[in-house]
């Protein structure tokens, strides 16, 4: 069946004689692997192959939807509280969060004892993070890095995300007292 | 019958009903927070005004009695506005942390907000602070914050349960809940306060952040505390959000217990030991059967309790009073004719318990005795009737008084410490089966099933033919 595409190959008379393209084509894929071979025999790295999951890609965007964190609060507590709103609107039903109960803390009753972010579930929405109230999970450049041969051992738990130590872009303070200056009867 | 008109709809009310239980009945949606169908008129949460026909101002539809040929607007743009003003003062001081609120999600506040109002107080004072996390009983919390001040827990120990423990203390944005100084709220009836609040002020302590509401659904069962039979609703973890890294006893256990409103048999309330049902449900389960203290399979067991029952010369059954009424003709039809049946108590009063009060509390701790007794009578255990066999149904906490006869025992929950029975069937619980019980008034209340069986447990009912054969 002859069938005209929009994107014909139009040969000229160089491409039809082929022998010197095809000539000119091992020129070009030797060269590369020569380049490679020759990095490689003076012990630097070759190709631009990651070796998964030793080594890590380097080119991947600062926008990139990663892995999860959680943000914490100036005293190192995590700043999650609890609240489900990403455990809700994951499309995924990836996150699953259990609550705790501190009295003593009046600003902060509620907090996750358990985060589980499963990642044989994840589609990397980032819906979470767009759901969040409090600015408790990030999505960062890096990916979570879990080879494994059984889905059931890709959770993350609450340590594994709250490991989170950045240089430059600290979580956000979080205020420890009402703003407006009156303190709560119950913090005096 | 009086005739009137709300929204170009003519709607029937009895005489003396108000504008607001008329729309109700008639599916006409009028917000409100301080009316509940069971207590007094309060009409001081105001988000029910209406227009009515002829009168210059609104007026609380809760508070205003029907009358013939009365013309009502529920929608006009007038209402809405007002409604709207009436929202954003209620929530002029409420704190908004409806994302660490056990309420959110079934919260009349947070309703009505998004539907009729959604207007941020434009107060330029800061909000009021008020006591958070405070414990008015051992079960309950309140959240002075969130409170709206619409007087129903208040208005339900004073009308229904008549502990009178709770008032409004203070004056203007002041204004808190709070119980009898120097008294402990120990009320039977105190959780009805937390499903009755419109808001998330009153917060049941056991349930606090277990689970957001809507991952759970209630399911319709019986409390079987007492032979009231209260309607309950259990809720469990809906399918959509079962949990698998949590722990999967997450998804099959009950989160809480609320009130199922029955007319017929409790009305609106339950007591506290209905709110407890899912710990009494909690207890160590038997979860395999024992012969003899030595675990086996179903089949093993049934193989047992065939020549236990084969070779008993005079055998005898002592009937559980937790039995479904499906389940007590099972047996009657399987060996009702081949056993001297006794029936039994299998609960007694606690000490410390109300044994019995003018709401909704009986004595007879057992949900089913009528049951019992329309079929097999009232016959307590005779010990000395030489019974070579006892088949004994439900929880017992000794063995003892039965003498030397063999027991079968088919129980739901793990058997007395120290004993074993010769053959040990477990059973369903009530939230594992359906059926119906009879309470004391002859009424059948119908339960659902909630969670599935374990794998080793029977349901009683199925037993009972194996048994025979």
């Amino acid at each position: 069946m002859n069938k005209d595409y929009w994107n014909k190959p139009a040969m000229g008379l160089w491409e039809r004689l082929y022998i010197f393209e095809v000539i000119r084509g091992l020129c070009i894929t030797g060269s590369v692997f020569f380049g490679n071979m020759w990095k490689w025999l003076t012990l630097r790295k070759g190709a631009l192959t990651a070796y998964y999951p030793e080594e890590v890609r380097s080119d991947y965007s600062p926008n990139n939807r990663g892995r999860h964190v959680l943000t914490q609060r100036e005293n190192g507590e995590v700043q999650c509280v609890s609240c489900n709103m990403c455990a809700t609107v994951c499309p995924a039903y990836c996150i699953e969060i259990l609550s705790t109960a501190n009295f003593d803390d009046v600003f902060h009753p509620k907090a996750p004892e358990r985060f589980e972010i499963d990642y044989s579930r994840c589609i990397f929405c980032g819906f979470c993070v767009e759901a969040c109230p409090e600015d408790a999970i990030r999505m960062i450049k890096d990916i979570p890095d879990f080879p494994a041969f059984d889905r059931d051992t890709m959770c993350a738990p609450l340590d594994l995300l709250l490991n989170w130590r950045p240089t430059r872009d600290p979580a956000k303070v979080y205020p420890t007292q009402p703003q407006n200056g009156e303190v709560h009867p119950w913090a005096a | 019958m009086i005739e009137l008109t709300i929204d170009n709809m003519t709607v029937q009310a009895h005489e003396g009903e108000t504008v607001l239980q008329a729309a109700l009945k008639h599916g006409i949606e009028i917000p409100h927070f301080c009316y509940h169908p069971c207590l007094s008129i309060a009409g001081n949460c105001r988000v029910c005004l209406v227009k009515v026909d002829g009168r210059p101002k609104l007026m609380p539809s809760c508070n205003l009695e029907a009358t013939p040929g009365m013309r009502i607007e529920t929608v006009s743009e007038e209402v809405l506005a007002a409604r709207a003003a009436v929202m954003q003062f209620i929530i002029l001081n409420h704190p908004g942390d409806c994302g660490i609120c056990d309420k959110a999600g079934e919260c009349r506040v947070q309703d009505y907000h998004v539907r009729y109002g959604e207007i941020d107080p434009v107060s330029i004072e800061p909000k009021h602070r008020k006591p958070k996390l405070y414990d008015l009983s051992p079960r309950i919390s309140l959240d002075n914050e969130r409170c709206i001040l619409c007087s129903r827990c208040v208005r339900f120990t004073r009308e229904v349960s008549g502990s009178h423990m709770l008032g409004i203390v203070e004056r203007g944005c002041h204004s808190r809940v709070a119980r009898l100084e120097g008294k402990v709220f120990d009320d039977p009836y105190s959780d009805n306060i937390i499903s009755i609040c419109p808001t998330g002020a009153l917060l049941s302590r056991d349930f606090l952040y277990k689970s957001r509401v809507w991952y759970l659904e209630p399911v319709r069962s019986v409390c079987t505390g007492c032979a009231r039979c209260c309607s309950v609703n259990v809720w469990r973890r809906r399918k959509r959000w079962h949990v698998r890294s949590l722990g999967a006893e997450k998804n099959a256990a009950a989160y809480r217990i609320t009130p199922g409103e029955n007319p017929e048999i409790n009305g609106h309330w339950i007591c506290n030991k209905g709110f407890d049902l899912h710990k009494a449900m909690g207890r160590p389960r038997a979860l395999a059967p024992l012969i003899a203290g030595r675990s086996a399979s179903v089949e093993e067991a049934l193989q047992e309790g065939m020549k236990m029952l084969s070779e008993a010369v005079n055998p005898a059954a002592l009937i559980s009073a937790h039995a479904s009424n499906e389940e007590l003709e099972a047996f009657r039809i399987a060996l009702g004719s081949r056993m001297r049946v006794y029936t039994r108590e299998d609960h007694s009063p606690q000490p410390g318990e109300v044994l019995e009060d003018d709401l909704l509390i009986r004595a007879d701790k057992n949900p089913n005795s009528r049951g019992v007794r329309e079929l097999f009578g009232d016959r307590p255990y005779d010990a000395t009737a030489g019974h070579d066999l006892v088949l004994v149904w439900g929880d017992l906490d000794d063995y003892a008084p039965l003498g030397k006869a063999r027991i079968l025992h088919l129980t739901s929950f793990v058997p007395p410490q120290g004993q074993s029975a010769d053959l040990l069937i477990p059973i369903s619980t009530v939230f594992e089966r359906s059926g119906t019980f009879t309470n004391f008034e002859g009424k059948a209340n119908r339960f659902d099933q909630v969670f599935d069986k374990p794998k080793l447990v029977q349901h009683a009912g199925e037993l009972f033919g194996g048994l025979a054969a």
